[in-house]
C-alpha cells in the first residue's frame, strides 16, 4: 500500500518537474528542475525495489551528469543563450507532436491493463545482476567499455583542439 | 495497480521530455531533455521488464547516458565559440 502510494507520488513529482522545466526559460532553474525529476526517479526506483539502480541514479545522473550540465552552463557566456521564447507556432507544433507520441504509446500499451502488479519490497539481487553482467552479457559489457573509451577520447579531442586554437 | 499505470508514468515523462526537446531553442537545453528521455526509457525498463535482466540493461543504459552527455557537452562547448551562439536555429553553416 505504502509502496504503491510512493510510486504515485514520485511519478507525479517527476512529471510535474519535467512539465515545469518545459516552460522554464532560465537555464539554471531548468537544470535544478531536472535535478528534481532525476531525484524523484531515484525514489521511484527505490519503490520498485531496485535499490542499486536508485543509488546509481543519484551518483551518476544527479551527481555526475548534472555537474556536467552546470559546468557547461557556466563556461558558456550568458549572452549566447539569452534569447526570447521561440515562436508560438513552433511551440504549439512541438507540444502537438509530443501529445501524438504520448497518445500512440498509451494506445499501444493497452494490453498491459490486464497485467496486475503488486509492488512489494524485495532485495535487489545485486549478485544475480553481477552474474548476468559477467556471464551471458559479458559481450555487451565489454562493448560498453569501448563506447565509454570512445566518448572519453572524443571529449578530450574536441576540447583540446579548442585550447590549441587560442 | 496494473503495469499500465507504470507504463503511463514512463510514457508521460518521455512525451514531456520530447515536447521540451522539440520546443527548446538552446543546445544545452535540448541535451538536458534528451537525458530525460533516456531516463524515462530507463524507468520503463525497470518497471516493466522481467526482474534482474531488465535491471542489468538499465545499468548499461546509465553508462550510455553518461557517455552521451560527455560527448554532447564537449561538442557544444567546441561549437559555441565558432558560432557565438548556443541556439540551434542560428547554426546554419556546416563549415564555421
Amino acid at each position: 500500500m505504502i509502496i504503491t502510494a510512493a510510486i504515485y507520488i514520485f511519478g507525479a513529482l517527476a512529471v510535474l518537474a519535467t512539465l515545469l522545466m518545459v516552460f522554464q526559460r532560465n537555464p539554471v532553474k531548468a537544470a535544478l528542475l531536472m535535478l528534481t525529476a532525476l531525484l524523484s526517479t531515484a525514489g521511484l526506483y527505490l519503490a520498485l525495489s531496485a535499490q542499486l539502480l536508485a543509488l546509481l541514479q543519484i551518483i551518476l545522473y544527479a551527481g555526475a551528469i548534472m555537474t556536467l550540465f552546470i559546468v557547461a552552463l557556466t563556461v558558456t557566456p550568458a549572452a549566447w543563450r539569452d534569447k526570447p521564447a521561440p515562436a508560438l507556432i513552433r511551440r504549439v507544433a512541438g507540444l502537438a507532436a509530443a501529445a501524438v507520441i504520448l497518445a500512440e504509446l498509451l494506445k499501444l500499451s493497452t494490453a498491459l491493463k490486464a497485467v496486475k502488479t503488486s509492488p512489494e519490497f524485495s532485495e535487489t539481487g545485486t549478485l544475480e545482476m553481477a552474474r548476468l553482467i559477467f556471464g551471458p552479457f559479458v559481450f555487451q559489457f565489454e562493448l560498453l567499455s569501448l563506447v565509454i573509451l570512445a566518448s572519453i577520447v572524443g571529449a578530450v579531442v574536441l576540447t583540446a583542439k579548442k585550447r590549441s586554437a587560442q | 495497480m496494473t503495469q499500465y499505470t507504470l507504463a503511463a508514468i514512463s510514457f508521460t515523462l518521455f512525451a514531456l521530455a520530447a515536447a521540451g526537446f522539440l520546443t527548446a531553442g538552446s543546445l544545452v537545453r535540448m541535451l538536458m531533455f534528451l537525458e530525460l528521455m533516456l531516463n524515462a526509457a530507463n524507468i520503463a525498463f525497470v518497471a516493466l521488464g522481467p526482474g534482474t535482466v531488465s535491471r542489468t540493461y538499465a545499468v548499461m543504459l546509465f553508462a550510455i547516458a553518461a557517455a552521451e552527455a560527455g560527448v554532447g557537452l564537449a561538442l557544444i562547448i567546441a561549437l559555441a565559440p565558432a558560432f557565438k551562439t548556443l541556439e540551434a536555429g542560428n547554426i546554419k553553416e556546416l563549415k564555421g
